[in-house]
């Protein structure tokens, strides 16, 4: 195992935040180097660094050819066999899968195309590999998994010795990240240094050899897998000691408030399900059983086909989202990007985006009402902004959950639904949220809890419907709470 | 808290089972709804040729469908030339009136200058590739995106049109110059000949060549072209200087057959191109496509020409229809896009 690169006393400033602050880490051939901290903490901006889309303001980059550099630049990372897997994938969706590894560099003569030379190449990338996708198809055609299969072979058909993976199961469903990690194993043998990114900490236990840890810019440490505990991992991130428990709570349940008779959908047959005042109910399920558009259906964001929906003992007929926010009922997205907030709007708007009406006077909107309420909120929550015009865009993943958390309240919803809320969020910021999630139902609002994470989903709902192509296959109560019975029920058995 | 050990034996065993997706059957199963969506336009054309046999006698003749052909071949050219232009994600509006100005300028030079034929295609061809490459330099210097420039170029180009030609028709070409339009090889007029030698070398072009994938690229995910080094800038200069050529020659080719030219030739020819191109299956967002579907799709519209006016539907009726057509154009387009799946961009934490 050889040095592939080394960083040392790394400094990043940008005008009033010291990104990275003296940090020195170092990558080796044949490894998988887990990098991780909360969000903020400084790994994208080293990421950047290391691929050269930005210079350190201080620090030498040294490379395995014990040359030196104050910065790296794309090509002189590229040049290092320094190759990055994004989390938003960069192909073309209708070309080929060869011509997508290959886009860029020239497999052929000087003008034409050698197709056959290309294919070739692409399958014994895959042979190497161990994957079996072929090389003619076209990319839109391909799974998620697929597609990032074939961004990892991109980077290997440049003759990467470092591959960096940003998030790189955040797109793929539980079943998938095997076969990710399986390739990731397989380029390990070759020698390749790989850098692994991710919130989930079991993923980094599993497939990593070492992790290091930066907090608020500054490097803490790196571990040999073996040397340390998940909570030891856990306090290094956050600062402090963080149980792993889920936060407690006393709630006695109050009369149903929504009742789901026979609801049918598109994507789901035959839904029954009750919610009382003051519970969790959680939502389980494998990807592509319906819990999403279970939830929008409520919502009334997609289409009910047949069944009703009784809310509070009144039968509703919920067509579209603002029937249902008059019910009291609000949805948190699954993807909060696209779905959650404006991004390019500040936080008091998105807050207050929902009670505009209430707010206005004559169609003028109050600006005191919107500072109050959006203040009123950003402080119950903790976002974490210098000022609230800050726009959203800006934010960090748990701080803008927070945003649609509180957009959701400000229209006194008491009935909310929340669709993969953790999602990309690190560790101290969840927490942040378990806590809002039990502070909500101890003031007498229900919530349905969509997770595709077991441990969440088991540490906060009072009981957990599974659902399986469609249909609820089975509910299992609080004492009955296990992973291998509630994967049986979504897997179908 | 432990992870799920039952789950991940299975899972272990077929780790890759969700990544491989080579089926041993697959290839040679003939999906007839596939055939149908990727064929699209030429099955419309198979439809639309029955149907005009079918409603008039004369139709079906070596003379007509020659005539039809050779009336469109200029517009085959031109939508040639534009293909790669909307295949990389851009729209130019402005060819109608870059035809207008070319056919002036050119059959200036052509009456009242005299100039040799020959050097007079050529002057077109470069005219041509400098209109268009003003498009795509002021899109770039002004960060605007090409469909924008290209109405105030529009703009420009008719008043100067207007302003070289006094508003007169030009006429009185050279005998030699009307064999481009006019003449034959045999039965077959040479405006046919020249439409499909070009037909070819832009479809090998675009399917053989490093610069076909680039436009590919470019229309398919601009960001991600970037990103794997392919020089964005210099491409859209190459495609915008292929582009003038060709709508430069059918400039030509039509002056040719028509004999004459003023400043209201050629606009109009934008709006078939256009819906041509979307009916032969090139999304107007770039990325997708094939020249041959651009084929059908104009002679799509060629047919439909012809029927309208055996039909004795006047000029104006004709817009109603071109409009509709365009819309269903337009829609068919969309429907296309829902069917393919796309890349999912992921969330950041």
């Amino acid at each position: 195992m050889s040095k592939l690169l080394e960083l040392k006393n790394i400094i990043k400033k940008y005008p009033g935040v010291t990104a990275l602050d003296n940090v020195s880490m170092s990558f080796k051939s044949g490894e998988v180097h887990a990098i991780m901290g909360e969000n903020g903490a400084g790994k994208s901006t080293l990421i950047k660094i290391i691929s050269g889309a930005i210079e350190p303001t201080d620090g030498i980059i040294v490379t395995a050819d014990r040359k030196e550099y104050d910065c790296m630049t794309p090509a002189r990372s590229k040049d290092n066999g320094i190759g990055v897997v994004y989390q938003e994938f960069t192909l073309i969706p209708s070309l080929s899968v060869a011509d997508n590894i290959f886009l860029g560099n020239k497999v052929g003569g000087r003008i034409l195309v050698d197709f056959a030379e290309m294919n070739r190449r692409a399958e014994s990338l895959f042979e190497e590999l161990k994957v079996n996708i072929d090389p003619q198809e076209m990319v839109s055609q391909l799974s998620t998994a697929q597609q990032q299969v074939v961004e990892i072979a991109k980077a290997v058909s440049r003759d990467a010795r470092l591959i960096i993976m940003d998030e790189p199961s955040s797109a793929l469903a539980a079943s998938e990240v095997e076969g990710l990690f399986s390739i990731i194993r397989r380029l390990r043998s070759k020698g390749i240094a790989i850098i692994y990114i991710s919130h989930r900490i079991d993923e980094i236990f599993e497939i990593s050899d070492t992790i290091s840890i930066l907090r608020d810019g500054r490097y803490i440490t790196t571990k040999v897998i073996g040397e340390i505990t998940r909570s030891e991992l856990i306090t290094y991130m956050v600062g402090r000691e963080l149980s792993e428990k889920f936060p407690e709570r006393k709630v006695k349940l109050g009369e149903i408030v929504l009742q789901i008779e026979n609801l049918t959908g598109k994507d789901n047959f035959d839904i029954n399900l009750s919610l009382r005042k003051g519970e969790i109910l959680g939502l389980a399920g494998l990807v592509g059983s319906g819990r999403t558009e279970l939830a929008k259906m409520i919502y009334g964001a997609a289409k009910i086909e047949s069944g009703d929906i009784i809310i509070k003992g009144k039968k509703i007929h919920i067509t579209s989202p603002d029937i249902a926010i008059s019910q009291g009922i609000g949805l948190i997205p699954e993807d909060r990007k696209t779905e959650g907030v404006q991004l390019e709007m500040p936080i008091d708007w998105n807050i207050t985006i929902m009670i505009l009406k209430e707010i206005s006077h004559y169609t003028v909107v109050s600006l005191k009402k919107i500072n109050e309420i959006s203040k009123k909120y950003a402080d119950r929550f903790a976002i974490k902004t210098p000022d609230l015009q800050q726009l959203v865009k800006n934010l960090s993943g748990g701080n803008q959950q927070k945003v649609v958390l509180a957009k959701i309240l400000a229209a006194k919803t008491d009935i909310i639904l929340f669709d993969e809320p953790t999602r990309g969020i690190d560790i101290g910021a969840k927490h942040e949220i378990y806590k809002l999630m039990n502070e909500l139902v101890e003031e007498g609002i229900s919530i349905i809890v969509i997770s595709s994470e077991m441990e969440e989903l088991m540490g906060m709902s009072d009981r957990i419907l599974v659902l399986h192509e469609g249909r609820i296959t089975g509910e299992v109560m609080k004492k009955e709470f296990s992973q291998d019975k509630i994967m049986a029920l979504a897997s179908g058995m | 808290m432990e992870t799920n050990k039952m789950t991940m034996d299975n899972i272990e065993k077929n780790s890759l089972a969700k990544i491989n997706n080579r089926k041993i059957d697959s290839k040679n199963k003939f999906d007839i709804s596939n055939f149908v969506y990727h064929n699209m336009a030429w099955i419309i054309f198979a439809i639309l040729m029955v149907v005009f046999t079918c409603l008039s006698e004369n139709f079906l003749t070596f003379r007509n469908l020659i005539s039809i052909l050779n009336q469109n071949a200029y517009v085959i050219v031109a939508a040639t030339g534009i293909t790669f232009i909307m295949m990389s994600g851009a729209i130019d509006l402005s060819i109608g009136y870059q035809m207008a100005v070319n056919g002036i300028i050119c059959s200036l030079l052509l009456t009242k200058y005299q100039w040799p034929v020959l050097l007079v295609i050529l002057v077109s061809i470069v005219i041509g590739c400098v209109l268009s490459l003003v498009n795509v330099i002021l899109s770039i210097q002004l960060s605007l995106p090409q469909i924008f420039v290209s109405l105030g170029t529009m703009t420009i180009y008719q008043g100067i049109a207007y302003v070289i030609s006094q508003s007169q028709t030009i006429s009185g070409f050279p005998k030699a110059f009307s064999y481009l339009g006019q003449g034959s090889v045999g039965p077959i007029p040479f405006a046919i000949i020249i439409m499909l030698i070009f037909f070819l070398i832009m479809s090998f072009i675009l399917n053989r060549t490093y610069f076909g994938r680039y436009v590919f690229a470019l229309g398919g995910n601009e960001e991600a072209a970037r990103l794997a080094g392919i020089n964005v800038k210099k491409v859209r200069i190459m495609i915008a200087i292929i582009a003038g050529a060709f709508v430069g020659l059918a400039t030509m080719m039509l002056i040719s057959r028509i004999g004459s030219t003023q400043a209201s030739t050629g606009p109009g020819t934008e709006f078939t191109v256009l819906t041509g191109v979307l009916l032969g299956g090139v999304s107007i967002r770039g990325g997708e496509g094939k020249l041959s579907g651009v084929l059908a799709g104009i002679l799509i519209l060629a047919l439909l020409s012809n029927g309208m006016q055996l039909a004795g539907m006047g000029a104006y009726y004709q817009f109603i229809a071109k409009g509709v057509i365009m819309l269903a154009a337009l829609g068919f387009d969309v429907y296309q896009m829902n069917r393919r799946r796309r890349i999912k961009k992921v969330s950041k934490g």
